[in-house]
């Protein structure tokens, strides 16, 4: 096991230093110029220039790279040496258009995305199995005919729709609550769950849409295996049936998948936190594509990248304690 | 003055200082001055104002780095106080220069190359201490450093101050404070310096209208102590009735009453709320539901971004918003440059110009709502300095092709300049612009209006974050552009955009046969002290570059906006096309 | 087992009718078959697939899942009709009164939950009482005696971890740890390999020994039939077509589809040489049955009885020793297949 798990590490540290350097060469060859974009129209090419020499952007891209990645470990001077600013270890580079450290800002970002996340993922699991489980166990009723209506609905819409009507009908219209301004749980609680309620659901409509129809599939498909039936043979109750024997068996494939949609959040949700104003890390993500921010982009991407490692990673061994059939001995 | 850079590729594009620009279906566009909301009908003091905006943040809160219109009268009516400024009222005479932390509005010498201020007393930064002269002197220094301040606000402290050219990133022999050594920082103080409460500031040549200049904020004082070089933005010092509590890109900036501000050091501001949050990132289409539905805190606040297209119909169709809405310049004019050097035949630029299916290109961009087609290169804005000037012969008032005037000039080139003429009509003209989706648009416009006529074009779409720089070396016979002026005074637009080292000049019309004389012209304009007699000069500078097409005249963009019902005060400030936002008033 | 000292019938099948709604149609799986099991007794039904066997076997316990699924007729277990019993005491009879062994013991068996934990649940269900580690000695128990070797350490593997035949013997071992008055073993060993098959039918045969359950052995293979059972019903198309003794169906078969399932048979004399004789044609749409006897059209003695297979239905009536239905005479299907060759 301790070797299985090192292993594991070894593989993910590999893999990240990859998507990295890959992140790194991507937004390199990227069209848009960061150091352009750094004085206006009426700027000479000699400070162009400079500001390239100063955001580092000149030197080869190996040499970029070897950079940042020290100042991961080591934290970084940015800037000129008498005006520079310095950012402590572990640093994810300085955005010279937001002047600030880039881990401050992921920092920052990253409990809202987080709290979006955490709260849409419990949420749309609960819609998402529970439904899913109503349908099939009513399979072919009206229940069964409403969630399934209700998953294609959540997958026809896009999440702006669902979001801009929400905000239509929930704020706009009905005034039931404020416009969310996001505050932090420790800062303020109540404007933390005001703010956060809509996105919650319509990101849980959007993604519970899929876990409708997963868990009702897996538990009609699982209905009919053999070993079902051996539990009916048994004389097991409808319940312990259900629980101990479908849905034990049907959620196996749902937890993979959540495991790795929730990872995936994680990195930013970046059309929810766009319409309801969230400052996550989707939002900052975005901001640093429209400003060809690479010090950002380089680190969300990253930032994202661990979560999906680390996801993958944790499903592999839940995966392994989920179904007997694939552990490691 | 400069675009927001954030939202440069946009901008640059569509030469516009708001980001969403008209369209629109039945209603159509005319000034409108806020109705009720631009007066003070009911005003009191105290609550909250909130600015909605779709942008992730403001461009900057470093008044050396500050370059965008709304931003440089909105960070100077609430936190960061200049020698001068403009008189806070709506109207034309919102353009008056008023003396703000000087005493009068300065002080010049015969040869107009020295020019001195002298302080009020009482003015204090937010931690109750002075604001000296050596701030101010300390603040203009920061231009300088490129290292910190990066070229973003306006440069006018390197082009007049009396410094010698050197090898800093700027051309300058003082790289700025935190690169000079004792002989370098010494060259500045040379040129900038305080004598008790008189700063006295020594310029290359001379500059008439210097006063104006001090009013940006890139003369704004910075305490040195405070000083945080690329992170001052984040939190700048303040001596004005607000100052900054917390800014979040992303996120919220707020500001709050700077209980060291004292009316009696500051004739100027007037602060009526007590507090101004700024709400980033919102979403364009629910910044518009919100201003339309005007529920809750919404009904005092305002929009920094304008409405969207889609929207107009609504709020200017309907009586309803009649005082809420405002509809006017947003004191930008788009142009298309000539290569005068390479496009050497007058007739053939006139053609050009008389072939150009203007209608179609705004159109384009959204209809009438988005301006009106430029009759200078003075926007309408700058009031003083404004007059229509008489336009090429022939040209169609509504904006639409004339095809025949165009072929008959055409002619007229075939034996005045033959060279120039086959280049227009066989090679073709190389037409440079930002490679974006409304350019895409717009080149095949215009292609096919001037093809009509016989004019060919060819493409040259450049990727937009190097589109300026590579004109700086590499220019075609046509270039798009937009400006507005740094100032009230044309003094920021006519000698900026066509006169010898004017900082936006890519016309490369040193050599036209016209070029002496207008040079001479413009240098006399400069140097007048009378503004009145300054501003026909302007004018006839205008129409003299008009008569020789050097650039093809766009359109004087206009901008609208919608605030919240309880909104007092929200006129539009003339020199900066937005808000006075620190002296915006809530009722009720 | 004889005939003669029968006593009660644990299981008495009368006029079973079981359909299925399909959106094609009326799925008409089995029609008006009855039979009894006695106690101790082990029989075979024998059929190809779809015939209805294992649609009257799983009646039996009510395990057709399902909505539309309508059923008439009679089960009597014990006297009680099934059909009539509510979820908790159909849920008593399972598993305690009747138990089943699945056809693919690779699939029969929760992949979740270790072999020990699925025998102690069976057991379990039916003593609610049972300690853990009761449970676990029941489960100790039930292994060894269906042969799993080294039954301490195997108890808390996961199905996977056993072999096909094993897998098998553990099923047989869930179905027997309540010892159940009748045990239904539906294609027992058709997953299985060859030399695994004879053990299990073994396995079963001794368990039967042991606990004295009746056992109902259902099979396509007339052969494996054979090897444990007396007395053998064949389906066909969802009705009862013969039934008779091991040995007089063997010997004297009366009904030409019997005839047919005995000709496929792979006898031990003449496996090498005979090519396997199937039935020709295929086995009727359950929704659109052929008119008459379901068989005629697949039957090569239909044109000798003058289309009257193609109207009447043959009820099932005696002929000979054996119960047959078909409208052949007695001794009429063994000449005609004499003269056929």
């Amino acid at each position: 096991m301790l070797f299985f798990v090192l292993r594991r590490t070894a593989f993910a540290v590999v893999l990240l230093l990859l998507i990295s350097a890959f992140t790194f060469w991507i937004f390199s060859a990227l069209p848009a110029d960061p150091a352009a974009l750094t004085c206006g129209k009426n700027c000479r090419p000699e400070v162009i220039e400079a500001n390239r020499a100063r955001l580092g952007y000149d030197k080869p891209l190996v040499e970029q790279y070897a950079g940042y990645m020290k100042g991961i470990f080591a934290g970084r001077d940015y800037g000129d040496e008498a005006s520079s600013v310095h950012c402590p270890a572990p640093s994810l580079g300085y955005s010279f258009d937001r002047h600030e450290c880039v881990t401050t800002l992921v920092a920052r970002t990253l409990p809202v995305t987080a709290s979006l996340a955490l709260g849409a993922f419990i949420l749309w699991m609960v819609i998402g199995v529970g439904l899913g489980t109503v349908a099939a166990l009513k399979r072919g009723r009206w229940p069964d005919r409403l969630a399934t209506g209700f998953s294609v609905v959540g997958v026809s819409f896009p999440t702006f729709f669902i979001g801009l009507l929400a905000i239509m009908v929930f704020i706009i219209w009905t005034g039931l609550l404020p416009f969310p301004q996001y505050r932090g749980i420790t800062e303020d609680p109540a404007k933390w769950f005001t703010s956060l309620i809509l996105p919650w659901f319509v990101l849980a409509i959007v993604s519970a849409a899929t876990y409708v129809r997963m868990t009702r599939n897996g538990m009609l498909e699982v209905m009919n295996e053999e070993f079902v039936r051996l539990g009916i043979a048994k004389g097991l109750s409808r319940r312990r049936l259900i629980v101990k024997y479908v849905m034990r068996a049907a959620l196996v494939p749902i937890v993979t998948i959540a495991g790795l949609d929730f990872a995936f959040l994680l990195g930013g949700a970046l059309v929810t936190e766009s319409i309801f104003n969230l400052p996550g890390l989707g939002k900052l993500t975005l901001a640093a594509v429209v400003n060809s921010d690479l010090p950002i982009l380089v680190a969300t991407t990253l930032v994202a990248a661990v979560f999906i490692v680390v996801a993958n990673a944790v499903v592999d061994v839940l995966y392994g304690y989920l179904d007997p059939r694939v552990r490691v001995k | 003055m400069r675009n927001l850079k954030r939202l440069s590729v946009a901008v640059i594009a569509s030469a516009m200082l708001f980001g969403a620009c008209g369209g629109g279906g039945g209603a159509t566009s005319g000034e409108e001055s806020g109705g009720r909301s631009a007066g003070f009908d009911g005003v009191k003091d105290g609550g909250t104002l909130y600015v909605l905006t779709s942008q992730e943040g403001v461009s900057t809160l470093d008044p050396q780095r500050v370059y965008t219109g709304a931003e440089l009268g909105a960070w100077g009516s609430t936190f960061t106080r200049t020698l001068t400024t403009y008189k806070p009222v709506a109207g034309k005479d919102g353009t008056t220069l008023v003396p703000d932390m000087a005493t009068d509005l300065g002080t010049a010498s015969d040869d107009l190359k020295t020019w001195s201020f002298t302080m009020r007393d009482g003015i204090l930064w937010e931690d109750g201490s002075e604001v000296t002269c050596g701030d101010i002197a300390y603040g203009v220094s920061r231009t300088f450093a490129a290292e910190v301040t990066a070229g973003e606000g306006p440069m006018y402290a390197v082009s007049y101050l009396d410094i010698p050219e050197g090898d800093s990133d700027f051309g300058s022999a003082y790289p700025g404070p935190w690169l000079a050594d004792a002989d370098q920082q010494a060259l500045f103080d040379e040129a900038v310096s305080c004598d008790g409460k008189t700063i006295t500031f020594k310029l290359k040549s001379p500059v008439a209208d210097f006063n104006y200049t001090v009013g940006l904020l890139a003369f704004a004082p910075v305490p040195k102590a405070q000083d945080t070089a690329d992170q001052y933005g984040l939190k700048p010092f303040s001596n004005g009735p607000f100052k900054v509590e917390s800014y979040e890109e992303g996120s919220e900036l707020v500001l709050v009453r700077n209980e060291n501000w004292s009316k009696d050091s500051d004739e100027v501001r007037e602060p009526r709320v007590d507090e101004i949050i700024w709400q980033f990132g919102l979403d364009e289409a629910v910044i518009d539901e919100r201003m339309i539905a005007d529920a809750g805190d919404d009904q005092n606040a305002i929009v920094y971004g304008g409405i969207l297209p889609e929207n107009l119909q609504t709020v200017f169709g309907d009586d309803n918003f009649k005082d809420r809405r405002t509809d006017g310049f947003d004191g930008f004019v788009s142009y298309t440059m000539f290569n005068v050097e390479s496009v050497s035949c007058v007739e053939v630029r006139k053609a050009v110009w008389l072939a150009l299916d203007r209608e179609a290109l705004r159109t384009a961009a959204g209809g009438p709502f988005t301006g009106e087609f430029a009759k200078s290169f003075v926007a309408p804005l700058l009031a003083a300095d404004y007059a229509p000037a008489k336009l090429v012969d022939g040209l169609n008032e509504d904006g639409t092709p004339n095809v025949e005037a165009a072929k008959a000039m055409l002619e007229d080139a075939k034996t005045a300049c033959p060279e120039v003429y086959a280049k227009a009509t066989e090679d073709g003209l190389r037409f440079d612009h930002p490679d974006t989706d409304t350019w895409k648009k717009n080149i095949a416009i215009w292609i096919d209006s001037l093809g009509a006529a016989g004019i060919k074009i060819v493409d040259n779409p450049i990727e937009p974050s190097k589109y300026y720089a590579t004109i700086n070396g590499d220019r075609g016979d046509l270039m798009r552009a937009g400006w507005a002026a740094d100032w009230a005074n044309a003094s920021t637009v006519i000698p900026e955009l066509f006169g010898d080292g004017g900082g936006f000049n890519y016309h490369n019309n040193e050599n036209d046969p016209a070029f002496a004389d207008f040079q001479a012209k413009v240098d006399k304009a400069k140097a007048e002290t009378d503004r009145a007699k300054q501003s026909s000069l302007w004018k006839e500078l205008n129409q003299y570059v008009i008569d020789q097409v050097w650039s093809v005249p766009g359109s004087a963009t206009k901008s609208q906006n919608l605030v919240g019902s309880n909104v007092r005060g929200g006129y539009q400030w003339l020199p900066f096309g937005w808000y006075n936002i620190g002296g915006i008033g809530l009722a009720g | 087992m004889s005939t003669e000292n029968r006593g009660q019938p644990v299981l008495s099948v009368r006029d079973l009718h079981v359909s299925f709604g399909t959106q094609e149609g009326e799925v008409k799986a089995v029609q008006g078959v009855s039979f009894d099991v006695f106690q101790g007794e082990t029989i075979g039904i024998v059929g190809e697939s779809g015939s209805g066997k294992s649609v009257t076997a799983n009646s039996i316990i009510r395990l057709n899942f399902g909505a539309d699924v309508r059923i008439s007729g009679q089960i009597l277990f014990e006297g009680r009709d099934i059909l009539q019993m509510s979820e908790n005491e159909i849920r008593e009879v399972r598993g305690k009164g009747v138990a089943m062994i699945f056809q693919d013991p690779l699939t029969a068996l929760n992949p979740f939950y270790t072999v020990g934990d699925q025998i102690g649940e069976a057991y379990a269900v039916h003593h609610p009482g049972a300690s853990k580690k009761e449970l676990r000695a029941v489960a100790l128990d039930s292994l060894e005696k269906v042969g799993i070797p080294e039954p301490r350490k195997r108890i808390d593997q996961y199905p996977h971890e056993f072999s096909g035949g094993m897998r098998q013997r553990i099923v047989i071992a869930i179905a027997l740890v309540n010892q159940p008055k009748l045990l239904i073993a539906d294609e027992p060993t058709t997953a299985l390999d060859v030399t695994v098959q004879a053990q299990i039918l073994e396995l079963i045969a001794d368990m039967q020994r042991e606990n004295g359950s009746a056992v109902m052995l259902i099979s396509h293979d007339l052969g494996v039939v054979a090897e444990i059972t007396r007395r053998v019903m064949v389906m066909y198309a969802g009705r009862m077509v013969e039934a008779a003794a091991v040995e007089e169906v063997f010997a004297r078969p009366t009904h030409p589809y019997t005839l047919g399932l005995l000709r496929s048979v792979k006898s031990l004399e003449s496996s090498r040489h005979t090519q396997l004789e199937a039935i020709s044609g295929t086995p009727p749409s359950l929704i659109n049955l052929p008119s008459g006897c379901a068989f005629h059209p697949r039957c090569v003695f239909a044109k000798d009885l003058a289309g009257r297979c193609s109207v009447d239905t043959p009820s099932l009536h005696r002929v000979g020793s054996s119960m047959s239905a078909c409208h052949l005479e007695e001794g009429q299907l063994l000449a005609l297949k004499e003269s056929d060759r």
